[in-house]
């Protein structure tokens, strides 16, 4: 087999959280990314997409395991690739052009060559007539374009993107990938591969030749998918759908495991934290199966038109409340759920109360707070001991989380000014 | 590329405007001549001041030059040090207590070692006296550019600095098209400040007792304080007058035009400055039309070709002579310190206990005055800021007029203030007061009319639908609003206040000395006298006294104001 274009090795990557703890991001990855491939990653928000392409790129050194341009480990930047931002990371003191331009500030070309290809690369993109534009004159799809010329014109073997339609309007987006879609199956474009960011099933599909499906806490590859549907690609094609539907499957899998848990033992031994969102978006799925009835994962994305890991999460805390159950791609309303909305606003604080005791990380948090002198705790002791029993979640999104719902439950109180935890009101 | 919108600024043929032009190049030539002439001249450490209306323009001259230079270096500090501070790994922990430190210290507390030294060094020429006053002026100017430039560069967006890596940005290219870009417009908008800043202790800079020597240099600053000394009432006016002209002159050609430049540097569109009438009248010559094109040819012109093999060389050569440097940075510090505070411990312990009491009594003294002017200052300060700030048609207009106001060097009338306070039958002690806030309640203006504008107009409109009384208004909507801003102002203000207690406890008034006991007087006092054990010792109160200051009452302050207070949600 050809040696890959670029290569990662058995990466983790590990930071160091205040106290001396450290949390594990990324867990033991390897992946390839072959000549004239697209590669695209999909993953839950907080798994570590975006590390994991900068440690590609060179940006950050991985804590173990190496990555690999053509066979040799990359020590500074990795040669002949370029990053497209998610929030185009334009300077705003620079035209249009003089954007572009930075991109070849330091390029050993000539100057007839260099401005050849900056027009070139104006020209692909769509730019022409708006040279002399400062980014704050354009609309977001605009400013993108400039992002990726940017990236062109020093014409790179490898165009990486983070993220790169997730700040645009749904009608911009689908513009802008089409048009990825040409620069890549392009016979004149340098691009020859691609390794792109999405949280999007529907974008991996779109664009990808191989798809990564990667689980949360730490960040780990789940799963490579080869895509060989031909470009130009239709999203209504029956193999477009399976692809899509099997990948839903497998997003939904490392969210929420099925029992019984063959695939991954490991973290059924973990204790309990919550997924973070609030109890008002739980509360609302709540809402929509009771109008619309029980629903197939896949149509309640469309349904509710969120993002489907974001709705993956909100389903994975109704389920361990008790309100739902997700035999397979479904979510069924239990009969506690339907008890909970059916209650007036002061039963529905008594039954989240009781509901939420039986969860683990609540209960411990009770367990800390009746032990404590005066049934309270500062947040920062609170903070370090999370690090230890969850420790593949930032805690301070956890703690804020946790915060959250006991508020709305009354089961325990925050102080921000004092920064202290405190039983009962 | 000399797209300067014609459509806006119709251009006229060559005419009044060009002349002009012309006229204030060629003006500009001999005033260099003037000022070198001045500066290379014999060594004269009393200048003889004319009281005369036709000698102002020379004096205008070369106290302008003396502010521009001392704003020079100023400007070449702040990029160093602040840099400095910002990038190089460990250095912030101990540069930024040291300008925390220095930002204190009243410029009376450098002018013995400046003066001393830099005439030691020149002892034939007016170079080193007019360097001294130079630095006196730059001590004035300094350290809020400084702080505000290490500010920016601490808030450089990741996502840039990853760009300028990729791009394989060198040092130099990295500094000028990110560090410094981004930067643009705080160091313009702190600029003003210092400038004003630096003019508010010009009569100090330029005339000045150290023990038996008197010093006086030709400029502004000399010549209202021997008008003030004479009680030449007509010479006041015109030295006020002159003052005004230069800080309306300054406001014109350089600070209206570099804030209109600015906006280029941040994401708002707005072309011209508001209240720069000079500007849009210039803008229409076609001299500067074909002046500013060759300019900015200049700047747009690409970078030198280097291959990207040599940024890879230049990163790993200096690693090695990058630490050696650190450490020796590190270590020359760490000694010069140490020996300031060996020679300072030995000057000190000279005073006796009498000097003691003398310095904390004053301290006492000053503190209470220096509080009872903010105090006074925010009592109509809050209420017409707040005003001002709801109303944005007036605000507008008013903003451009009270930021010249406010950089009028208020010291300059005070012989006016004292006057009538003496006639009035009141006493420099409580005078004083006044004076300190006459110095320095723009600070708390500003800021006020800052946070009054970004208040929401939805939070307004509830306050009037919930039926609010007006005291209910202040105290649920506007005063937790404008408390962050509120709170910079009075930070900046009190400094001020220390430091201007040096002109307004003590001053020479119609051949009399007028003193009230305090801080501020005992350190002019000391340095009149060429007391430098007393000066050291009372001027490192002060230093101590504004840092304790802000490390108990101001910080904690600061932090309950970002985390209750601030309107981000």
């Amino acid at each position: 087999m050809a040696t890959p274009l670029l290569e990662a090795r058995h990466v983790s990557l590990a930071v160091e959280l205040a106290g001396g703890k450290h949390l594990e991001i990324l867990h033991d990855i390897s992946l390839s990314l072959g000549e004239h491939q697209v590669m695209t990653i999909l993953g839950p928000s907080g798994c570590g997409k975006s590390t994991l392409l900068r440690l590609m790129i060179g940006l950050q050194k991985p804590s173990a395991g190496e990555v690999l341009y053509r066979g040799t480990p990359v020590t500074t930047l990795t040669p002949s690739t370029a990053l497209v931002f998610q929030n185009f990371a334009l300077f705003p003191w620079l035209t249009v052009q003089e954007n572009i331009a930075m991109g070849q500030s330091n390029s050993p070309l000539t100057e007839a060559e260099r401005l050849q290809r900056l027009q070139h690369a104006v020209t692909v993109v769509g730019l022409k007539g708006f040279e002399e534009a400062y980014p704050k004159e354009l609309s977001g799809g605009m400013k993108q374009r400039v992002g990726l010329a940017r990236a062109l014109v020093v014409a790179p073997e490898i165009l990486c993107m983070d993220e790169p339609f997730s700040a645009l309007d749904v009608l911009t987006a689908e513009t802008l990938r089409n048009e990825i879609a040409d620069l890549y199956t392009s016979k004149e474009s340098p691009v020859n591969s691609i390794l792109m960011i999405t949280h999007s099933i529907e974008e991996a599909v779109f664009l990808g030749t191989h798809v990564v499906v990667m689980g949360a806490h730490p960040g780990t590859v789940r799963a490579v998918l080869e895509n060989p549907l031909p470009f130009p690609r239709d999203e209504h094609q029956p193999e477009f759908l399976a692809l899509s539907a099997k990948l839903h499957a497998l997003v939904t899998q490392t969210v929420l495991p099925d029992e019984p848990p063959t695939a991954v033992p490991a973290p059924m031994l973990a204790p309990q934290a919550i997924p973070n969102v609030s109890p008002v978006r739980t509360i609302g799925l709540l809402e929509v199966l009771e109008n619309e009835g029980d629903q197939d994962l896949f149509n309640l994305t469309h349904q509710v038109d969120t993002e489907f890991n974001q709705l993956l999460l909100v389903v994975k805390a109704a389920e361990l409340l008790g309100w739902v159950n997700t035999p397979g791609q479904r979510v069924q309303m239990t009969p506690a759920g339907r008890e909970f909305l059916a209650a007036d606003i002061p039963k529905r604080k008594a039954l989240l109360n009781a509901q939420l005791r039986k969860v683990y990380i609540f209960d411990w948090v009770l367990g800390i707070l009746a032990r404590a002198p005066g049934q309270e705790i500062d947040e920062e002791s609170l903070l370090s001991q999370l690090a230890l029993i969850f420790p593949h979640e930032r805690p301070a999104r956890l703690l804020h989380t946790v915060i959250g719902w006991a508020r709305s439950a009354e089961l325990f109180s925050y102080n921000s000014r004092r920064k202290v935890l405190h039983a009962g009101h | 590329m000399t797209q300067l919108s014609p459509e806006t600024s119709p251009l006229r043929r060559l005419g009044v405007v060009d002349l002009a032009v012309l006229a204030a190049v060629l003006a500009g030539i001999y005033a260099v001549v003037t000022v070198a002439r001045e500066w290379a001249g014999h060594l004269q450490p009393l200048a003889e001041i004319h009281l005369e209306a036709r000698y102002l323009p020379g004096y205008l001259l070369y106290s302008l030059t003396r502010g521009l230079l001392a704003y020079g270096i100023s400007f070449v500090f702040t990029l160093v040090y602040g840099y400095i501070m910002a990038r190089v790994t460990g250095a912030e922990r101990l540069l930024l207590p040291i300008l925390d430190i220095l930002q204190s210290i009243p410029v009376l507390g450098f002018l013995p070692g400046l003066v001393l030294g830099l005439v030691h060094l020149f002892p034939q020429r007016n170079f080193g006296l007019e360097l001294a006053s130079v630095l006196m002026i730059f001590t004035g100017q300094v350290w809020n550019m400084t702080f505000s430039f290490h500010r920016s560069l601490k808030a450089v967006p990741p996502d840039l600095a990853i760009v300028a890596r990729l791009t394989h940005l060198t040092r130099w290219q990295r500094f000028l098209h990110l560090d410094l870009s981004y930067a643009a417009t705080g160091l313009v908008w702190n600029s003003m400040m210092s400038m004003a800043g630096g003019w508010f202790f010009l009569t100090v800079s330029e005339a000045f007792v150290l023990g038996k020597h008197d010093f006086r240099l030709p400029g502004l600053g000399s010549y209202m304080s021997v008008a003030i000394e004479r009680g030449d009432g007509l010479a006041q006016v015109l030295g006020v007058f002159t003052m005004a002209v230069m800080i309306v002159l300054l406001d014109q050609l350089v600070w209206r035009p570099l804030l209109t430049w600015s906006h280029k540097f941040s994401d708002e569109e707005n072309p011209v400055a508001p209240g720069w009438w000079l500007g849009s009248w210039f803008w229409r010559s076609r001299l500067l039309h074909a002046s500013f094109a060759r300019v900015r040819q200049w700047f747009r012109r690409p970078a030198p070709r280097t291959p990207v093999r040599e940024t890879r060389v230049e990163r790993a050569f200096p690693q090695g002579l990058l630490r050696l440097g650190r450490w020796l940075l590190l270590g020359g510090l760490v000694v010069a310190i140490g020996y300031a505070v060996i020679q300072f411990t030995r000057l000190v312990l000279q005073l006796n206990r009498d000097d003691w009491f003398l310095i904390l009594g004053g301290t006492a003294l000053t503190f209470s005055r220096v509080l009872a002017a903010i105090v006074l200052a925010s009592l109509w300060t809050i209420p017409a800021g707040v005003w001002i700030g709801r109303h944005p048609r007036w605000s507008q207009r008013l903003q451009p007029i009270i930021q010249m106001v406010a950089s009028f060097p208020a010291p300059m009338v005070f012989p006016v203030v004292v006057g009538l306070v003496l006639a009035l039958g009141g006493g420099l002690g409580s005078g004083s007061i006044l004076l300190l806030m006459l110095g320095t309640q723009w600070y708390i203006l500003f800021n006020v009319i800052a946070g009054s504008s970004a208040i929401p107009r939805e939070l307004w409109e509830v306050t009037r639908l919930m039926k609010l009384s007006t005291t209910q208004q202040w105290r649920r909507l506007i005063l937790p609003a404008i408390f962050p801003s509120l709170l910079t102002g009075w930070i900046t203000a009190m400094g001020g206040a220390w430091n201007a207690s040096i002109v307004a406890e003590f001053m020479k008034y119609q051949n009399r000395t007028l003193l009230t006991p305090g801080l501020g007087s005992l350190i002019s006092q000391a340095t009149e006298q060429g007391r430098f054990n007393l000066l050291a010792a009372a001027v490192a109160t002060m230093a101590v006294t504004v840092v304790a200051f802000n490390r108990l009452v101001w910080k904690p302050l600061g932090h309950l104001a970002e985390v209750r207070y601030s309107l981000e949600t």
